[in-house]
């Protein structure tokens, strides 16, 4: 069947692919991904055009997207042991009371708070009888809140990473702790995570979330492994929410970004209320989002403050290209927080336990 | 990688409708000794999909599993959960390969750690 609307504006959105049938009218919000409009001349050729465009656009993200991994997962290869060593093995921002001065001392335990800060906002750590048993750490660097959940909790900790350096790190700490058993790391592409549906109590989520291209399909991976009654913890760099009338951020914010993704291998922000949207459009329940900005403004200058120590310079000299270029990214985040345009982030939800399909309620066991 | 990990993992190659579980290709095993904690196995017990547990134990050269649990008062035995312990938690496969029970494709296992990365085309 052949519908054509006529298009209300000039306009044809490359943002799905487009058919011969069916021009779309302005109505696409552009998501996460920037696309560009091209002005629509003759209908069919263009379309036909465009059709190849988009086929190029997807095999050029595809691209990206094996790039953008690869990246990811040199960065880190190349920088976790630098981190580590002046660091810790929580690779994660610490969390203070707001305006609060700490000293070198006082960042490991801020680091150890942000996990407890996390799991009492999702509501985990009160009750003895919601102990999460089994746990996935998505995106989980060294292991550090594996590890530490794990030994909480007495639970089953998978983590997965990009980097081989990491997971085998990860691994040998474990081991070192006398965690072993508990706690175990592979890798793997938090967008294709290799478990099946509903395993894990508590899907968790450590500053890993900037790292994901595709964010509905990150959010999709996340609620799939996740168990009926399960909760899903996410702490993320976002950027700030759009107002109603805005259409995106403002160009001189986008260039912020921009540098900043670059540096670190991130692909394009989004903002909390989007991914409140993606839960949302999942029938996720009891969702919550807060801003912790405030809570992590003490620890970038403490970074910096690190790095250029005696053994922070001399270890990041020693260390490589992309990890100075990271270290040299680190004022403009503190740029971005002071400017509101860069937020901390926790957002959590439950999976339901009951899952409605047509006429029928599910019972999950 | 331990038979625990083991038990978790599947294969999400697109077009693949059941990828679980892996079957074991093994190069290296070691047994590394770990503290043993009831607790911990009796919640982990129910977690586990048992005959799967039981094929890759056999696989890496462990058969003293008893094929079937149909009681949980098994879960009191200290003979069984001595040898539950052990396969579970203190058998590794060092290297090897985990392979996709639908398209044969390999997982490789190196120094213990699955890589379970999907190629672009399997996305």
């Amino acid at each position: 069947m052949t519908t054509t609307t006529t298009a209300t504006c000039s306009y044809l959105h490359t943002c799905q692919p487009p058919t011969i049938q069916r021009l779309r009218t302005c109505q696409t919000r552009h998501r996460f991904l920037p696309r560009t409009c091209a002005p629509v001349t003759r209908r069919l050729k263009l379309v036909v055009v465009a059709a190849a465009a988009e086929t190029t656009r997807t095999m050029k993200a595809a691209e990206d997207g094996v790039l953008l991994k690869k990246g990811i997962a040199e960065f880190y290869d190349e920088s976790s042991g630098v981190w580590e060593d002046i660091w810790g093995d929580h690779m994660h921002h610490g969390f203070y009371d707001p305006d609060s001065t700490v000293d070198v001392s006082g960042h490991r335990a801020a680091q150890i708070r942000m996990i407890d800060e996390a799991l009492r906002f999702a509501g985990l750590s009160e009750d003895p009888t919601k102990r999460p048993k089994s746990v996935v750490d998505v995106g989980c660097g060294i292991g550090g809140s594996s590890r530490y959940i794990a030994s909480k909790f007495g639970a089953k900790c998978q983590g997965i990473t990009l980097s081989p350096v990491q997971a085998q790190r990860a691994n040998a700490l474990a081991a070192a702790q006398g965690l072993s058993d508990k706690a175990s790391f592979q890798v793997a592409d938090a967008l294709e995570q290799p478990f099946p549906d509903g395993q894990f109590d508590l899907v968790w989520s450590m500053e890993s979330g900037e790292h994901m291209p595709d964010k509905a399909k990150f959010v999709n991976e996340l609620a799939r492994v996740a168990a009926p009654g399960g909760t899903i913890i996410i702490v993320t760099w976002c950027h700030r929410d759009l107002a109603p009338t805005e259409e995106s951020l403002q160009p001189w914010e986008k260039e912020l970004l921009n540098k900043i993704c670059d540096s670190f291998y991130l692909p394009a922000w989004c903002s909390t209320a989007e991914y409140v949207k993606l839960l949302q459009s999942l029938s996720l329940q009891d969702i919550k989002a807060e801003d912790w900005s405030q809570h992590v403004a003490p620890f970038w200058p403490a970074v910096i403050r690190s790095a250029l120590t005696w053994k922070g310079l001399t270890s990041l000299l020693r260390s490589g290209w992309k990890t100075i270029k990271g270290a040299l990214a680190m004022p403009l985040m503190i740029e971005g927080f002071k400017k509101d345009l860069i937020k901390f982030a926790i957002i959590t939800c439950r999976k339901p336990e009951y899952v409605y399909t047509g006429s029928k309620m599910h019972l999950h066991e | 990688m331990r038979l625990l990990t083991h038990n978790m993992l599947s294969s999400n190659i697109k077009g693949v409708s059941n990828g679980f579980p892996l079957r074991i290709e093994v190069e290296k095993v070691l047994e590394k000794q770990v503290d043993f904690n009831a607790d911990f196995l009796r919640n982990m017990f129910p977690k586990i999909e048992w005959k799967a547990f039981v094929d890759a134990a056999r696989t890496i050269g462990y058969a003293e599993l008893p094929e079937e649990v149909d009681n949980s008062s098994i879960l009191t035995s200290e003979e069984f959960l001595n040898k539950f312990h052990h396969a579970l938690l203190e058998l590794h496969l060092e290297e090897g390969a985990l392979v996709c029970p639908e398209t044969g494709r390999r997982f490789p296992v190196n120094k213990g750690i699955p890589n379970m990365l999907l190629h672009e085309d399997e996305v």
